[in-house]
Parts: C-alpha cells; sequence; structure tokens
C-alpha cells in the first residue's frame, strides 16, 4: 500500500521488548474503553461523565474504595489461576467451576464443625482447615481437566466449560431448596458463618490480600527462576521441542491445572468467607463466576506477567464495581460491565496482530 | 413417552444444526471454538426482532446475518491476519457472552406471540436439520465444490497450487458455519424455548463444539450424537417422568455436562483414535500463509 510517497509494509516480528509489549496493552485497553464510550453514547450519556463517574466510585469513593478492593483481589487470583496453565499454552477457562468448588469445600468444613446452627466453634481450627479445604477443592475441580488433558489429550477448553455448569448446578443444589448449606432465611442461599470465623480486616481489606500480593512474588518466582517454570514455558512456547528435551507433558499439564485450580479455590473463599457483608455464598454466586472471565482478560493483557496483572486486577476491579455503579446511577441498562468484557475481549483478539507484525513505513524511492 | 422422544428431537435440532456450522468450517481448516457466542448473537438479536416487529421470519433473518457476520468476523482474525485460532474463537464467545448480556436485558422475558406450528409437538425445525445434515453430507462428499472446501482443511498448499482459492474458500465456509450457527441460536430462542435471559444458552454451544469431534467430521453421526445428547438433556429436565426421586432437581441439570466430559474422555483414548482419528482435517487450526 502506497499513502503519500510512503510505503506501507507488514514485517514479521522476531523479538520484542517488554517496553513495546507494554505499550501495546496499555493501547488495547485503551481502545476497548473509547468504543465502550459508543455504549455509553447509545444510552444517552456522555461518555466522559459515564467513565469520570465510574473511576471516581472505583477509586475515591469510600463506598467504592472497598468493593474495588475485593474484587481486584478476587481478580488477582482468578487471573494466576489463568496464566499458570496459559504459559504451558494451555487454556483454563474453568476459574468459576474451581471457585465454586472451593467456596463449597470451606464451607463445608464449617459445615461439618456445626458452624450452621452453633456460633461457638473453634475458629483457630475451622478456619484454617476452611482455607486448606478451599485449596483442596479448587485443585481437585483443576485436576479433572489436567489430568484429562494430559493422559488423554481431552479438550481442556471444554472439559473446563462443562465443569463450571457441573460445579454451579452443584452449589445450587447444595444451597437452595432443602440443600444442607441452605441458610435459615429459606430465601435460597448459603447459610452465614458465625462471627468467630468471619476474619477481620488488615487496614481496611481482607487478610486474603497477602495470598493475592504472597503469589504474584511467587509466581513470578518461579517463571523466572526455576526449573519447572522454564519447563511450564518452554511447553508453551512449543511442545514438541519441549518434549524432546524431557519435558513430560503430563506432568506439566496436571501440574498447571491443579495449581490454577487450587489458586481459583481461593479466590472462592476469598470472595465467599473475607468479604464484610458477605460471609456466605450468595444467591447470585453465579455473578461472580462471570466476573471471574475477567481474569482471562488480565491474563491475556499481561501476557501472563504476574507482575502485570496487578494494575491490570485494580483497574478491571474498579471498572466492574463502578460500572455496575453508574447502572444504576446514570440509569445505563444492566450489564455494561458485561458489555465492557466482550469488547475488551474481542479488542485483546485484534490486537494479538500487532504483536507479531510491525507496520512499517519506507519512503518512496524516486523512480 | 412421545412427548419424551419430540422434545428431546427438538432439543437435538439444536445441536445439530450448529454443530453442522462447525463441521463446515472445520473441515475447510478453520476452528472456531466460540459457537456458543455465534449462538447468543444469532438468539439474542432474533428474539429482540422478532419481539419488536412481531415477525418470525425477520427474527430467523437476523438471526442468521449476525451469524455470518460473526462468521466474518473469525474469518478475518483466522484467515487474514492469520491469529491463533483458539483465542480468537475464545474471543467470539467472550464477546458473545458480554455484549449480548448488554442487549438483551432490556428484553428480558417472555417472547408474547403465538408458537410457532409443530406436527404433534414436534418443531418443523427437526425435518430442516435432517435436510441440513443430509445436504451437507452430500455437498461435502459428493460434489466437485465439496471436494474443493475439503481439500483446503487436508493440505491448503496443495490446494492453493491445483487451482482453489484458499482465501475465498475459507472465508465462505466461516462464513456459512456462522451462519448456522446464528441460525441454531435463532431457533433455540423463537421456538424451542422462547423467553430471553442472560447467557441462557448455558453451554450448548460448547455441547455442539463437543459434539463435532464426536462426529468424526459425518453430519449423519452427527445426527446420531445430538439426538443422543437432546434425549439426555430432557432426562435432565425432567428426571422424574423417567427415575423418580434419586436426585435434586439441580443435580439431574449437571447430568448432559457429566456425559458430554465422559464422552470427550472415550474419544480421546488411544483406541478411540486410533480407530476413527483419521477423519479429523489434517490443517484443522492451522494458519495458512502463502
Amino acid at each position: 500500500m502506497n499513502i503519500a510517497g510512503y510505503k506501507i509494509k507488514l514485517e514479521k516480528k522476531t523479538s520484542f521488548s517488554g517496553l513495546e509489549a507494554a505499550a501495546l496493552s496499555v493501547l488495547a485497553v485503551v481502545v476497548a474503553l473509547f468504543l465502550v464510550g459508543f455504549i455509553f453514547l447509545q444510552a444517552g450519556v456522555d461518555p466522559a461523565k459515564g467513565y469520570a463517574e465510574i473511576f471516581s466510585y472505583a477509586f475515591i469513593n469510600s463506598f467504592g474504595v472497598p468493593l474495588t478492593i475485593n474484587r481486584a483481589i478476587f481478580l488477582l487470583l482468578c487471573t494466576f489461576a489463568f496464566i499458570l496453565p496459559m504459559r504451558a499454552g494451555l487454556w483454563n477457562i474453568g476459574m468459576a467451576g474451581q471457585l465454586y468448588a472451593g467456596a463449597l469445600a470451606a464451607f463445608g468444613v464449617a459445615y461439618a464443625f456445626g458452624a450452621r446452627t452453633n456460633p461457638d466453634v473453634p475458629a483457630g481450627i475451622v478456619l484454617p482447615l476452611m482455607i486448606l479445604a478451599a485449596m483442596a477443592g479448587g485443585g481437585l475441580m483443576g485436576l479433572i481437566p489436567g489430568f484429562l488433558k494430559g493422559k488423554f489429550n481431552t479438550n481442556e477448553i471444554v472439559v473446563t466449560m462443562m465443569l463450571n455448569f457441573i460445579a454451579f448446578w452443584v452449589t445450587a443444589h447444595m444451597i437452595k431448596e432443602g440443600g444442607p448449606f441452605m441458610g435459615s432465611g429459606g430465601e435460597g442461599e448459603g447459610f452465614k458463618l458465625p462471627p468467630v470465623l468471619q476474619p477481620g480486616l488488615f487496614l481496611g481489606m481482607p487478610f486474603t490480600i497477602w495470598f493475592a500480593l504472597g503469589l504474584t512474588a511467587l509466581l513470578q518466582f518461579v517463571f523466572t527462576k526455576t526449573r519447572i517454570g522454564y519447563e511450564i514455558r518452554s511447553f508453551g512456547a512449543s511442545p514438541a521441542a519441549a518434549r524432546y528435551a524431557g519435558v513430560d507433558p503430563f506432568k506439566i499439564s496436571v501440574l498447571v491445572f491443579v495449581a490454577g485450580g487450587v489458586i481459583a479455590g481461593l479466590a472462592g473463599y476469598h470472595y465467599f468467607a473475607t468479604v464484610p457483608g458477605l460471609f456466605k455464598i450468595p444467591k447470585n454466586y453465579g455473578d461472580f463466576g462471570d466476573l471471574a472471565f475477567y481474569g482471562i482478560i488480565c491474563g491475556l493483557i499481561s501476557q501472563g506477567n504476574p507482575l502485570a496483572a496487578i494494575p491490570l486486577a485494580v483497574l478491571f476491579g474498579g471498572l466492574t464495581s463502578g460500572g455496575r455503579f453508574v447502572q444504576g446511577k446514570l440509569q445505563l441498562g444492566f450489564g455494561i460491565d458485561y458489555a465492557m468484557l466482550g469488547v475488551l475481549m474481542i479488542i485483546l483478539v485484534a490486537f494479538q496482530f500487532f504483536f507479531r507484525y510491525r507496520v512499517v513505513f519506507k519512503k518512496e524511492k524516486e523512480a | 413417552m412421545w412427548e419424551f422422544w419430540v422434545r428431546s428431537l427438538n432439543a437435538s435440532t439444536i445441536f445439530t444444526v450448529a454443530a453442522l456450522g462447525e463441521i463446515i468450517g472445520q473441515r475447510a481448516g478453520i476452528m472456531n471454538v466460540g459457537v456458543e457466542g455465534a449462538m447468543l448473537f444469532g438468539a439474542t438479536i432474533s428474539f429482540i426482532v422478532t419481539k419488536t416487529t412481531g415477525s418470525y421470519l425477520l427474527g430467523f433473518l437476523a438471526g442468521i446475518a449476525v451469524g455470518a457476520l460473526i462468521g466474518l468476523l473469525h474469518a478475518f482474525f483466522s484467515v487474514t491476519l492469520g491469529g491463533d485460532q483458539v483465542v480468537n474463537g475464545m474471543g467470539i464467545w467472550i464477546l458473545g457472552f458480554g455484549l449480548t448480556a448488554y442487549i438483551g436485558y432490556p428484553y428480558t422475558g417472555p417472547l408474547g406471540l403465538p408458537r410457532l406450528p409443530a406436527i404433534n409437538g414436534l418443531s418443523p425445525f427437526f425435518l430442516l436439520s435432517l435436510l441440513l445434515a443430509a445436504g451437507i453430507w452430500f455437498f461435502l462428499f459428493k460434489t466437485h465444490a465439496g471436494l474443493k472446501l475439503r481439500s483446503v482443511g487436508e493440505n491448503p498448499s496443495v490446494a492453493e497450487v491445483s487451482g482453489i482459492n484458499v482465501v475465498r474458500t475459507r472465508y465462505a465456509s466461516v462464513m456459512f458455519s456462522g451462519a448456522l450457527m446464528g441460525l441454531a441460536g435463532s431457533i433455540y430462542a423463537l421456538d424451542y424455548n422462547p423467553v430471553w435471559n442472560y447467557n441462557f444458552l448455558m453451554g450448548w454451544g460448547f455441547i455442539a463444539l463437543a459434539l463435532v469431534f464426536f462426529s468424526m467430521w459425518n453430519p449423519f453421526l452427527l445426527l446420531g450424537g445430538s439426538i443422543l445428547f437432546g434425549a439426555l438433556w430432557q432426562v435432565s429436565l425432567n428426571p422424574e417422568a423417567l427415575l423418580p426421586n434419586i436426585f435434586s432437581r439441580y443435580i439431574w441439570r449437571t447430568f448432559p455436562f457429566v456425559i458430554t466430559v465422559i464422552v470427550l474422555i472415550l474419544m480421546s483414548t488411544k483406541w478411540f483414535s486410533s480407530r476413527w482419528g483419521a477423519a479429523r482435517p489434517e490443517a484443522l487450526g492451522l494458519p495458512y500463509e502463502k
């Protein structure tokens, strides 16, 4: 193509710098948010005002900020659950199912100690057990696609998606219509944890933030400094070459999915058992499963980099909580956060192209 | 019993039409894991159009058209930009999931029109799905154009050398494939269960995707698989009819998904793939560059 004496060419990238990747990621987010602005326009809201409302609620308002933090921790955990398999070239879209499983296991421990009816359970034992159970529940849920992928090469996308629905309905069974975890209100939600099992806040934040930050450091270390991290990355880059170099595909697949599931299980524990005002599996638990899909967005934009995932989790935690808020305030339709999810995803897909190609402008030589 | 089978066949229609779409695309070498997204678009747009205009015909046409547009988008990403087809498909799915939740929300609830006519309870679309399966089988295996399409999916370089336009063939196949997914969504939203609710397909698109692997890319095997899944789905919706008082209705709802996983496992075993695996299009999922 020729424009104004310049020849425009596409060149395949052989390498690109971290800075270039970061710039492209930021650009992708900006383009997506710009497009979402048209949704505001179509709903009769000035996009600048809409975004101003969203950001001020999410990052300044004293009601919004804690909500943003809770969601950011949740999203960061979901992102890690996604990027562990992603670095190995595998797709975990089963964060929703894994976090339901984690939450069910955690509340199962509380239930086993009689916390549903007895407010005086030994918190020093039950609380740690709940956390371990959440990790085990999520991990077991992750083991299924990991084992099947490693052993039979079963398509992990379909399996994790099916498990999402299975866990969704099992949760409904447990908390609704006389299920064992049903709350006393009879409103189709889970029982509430007694006060001794409600962990306090640390600087206004759930203590699970330490899990999220600790895992950031751990994953960064594993990916960059350890042999297993190297094996995961090389398997992701080229399964055939990695196998030739002695990497065991079964081990990698089981490992990344179980570890991802464990982290997603923690995300379930985090939202349902440590966020003030909840302390139960709520009626609308499905919304949190949907929110978990933002983990895919954060994972793809961060290119699987755990450190880069932090600002993204904060941004999308804020955008989704603020989005919910402006819906009510500016009379937007329901689901602006869902619309944003869709637009972000498709823009990211389009931007893949720029990660592989470089647009070059060359001055045409005088004939 | 008749009622049970009629409902099963009606449910199978949606799996069949969507999965036939996926077969066409995959036979040309393009995998679309976003079947669910294309179906959600077709379902939501057709529902809105029919609800606002009162015309079923316009609704179906809009559903098919939006499906074809989604196919065009997928073809652009996968053929022209040559990106990873799985990533592109996931993009299509999440775009459909997110955007239709927003677009359709004001139309939540029943369609509020007289139901489409049925033959003793059996939807005429079931007959259409039989015709489509037979027609697509005939096209793929008995016509010259079908041979060309398959050759593009098996070995695009050789196809190109023998004078077939790979890019154009793939675009056409993926758009037709999207149109069928849009139609499947429209049948769901206008005929099978005309009540809009966000994300109301509940994974039917993913089951359709699994059915393609199950079908060995053959429309007739697919038809059998769809009917099996339609029946399983009905058992899970009305378990009391067949097996009373075993599980709660929520646990029954997990059954089609559990069975999908079990079938997928059986299909991925060495025993199965060594017998049938050769049917997989050779160039499936690979971008083509001249």
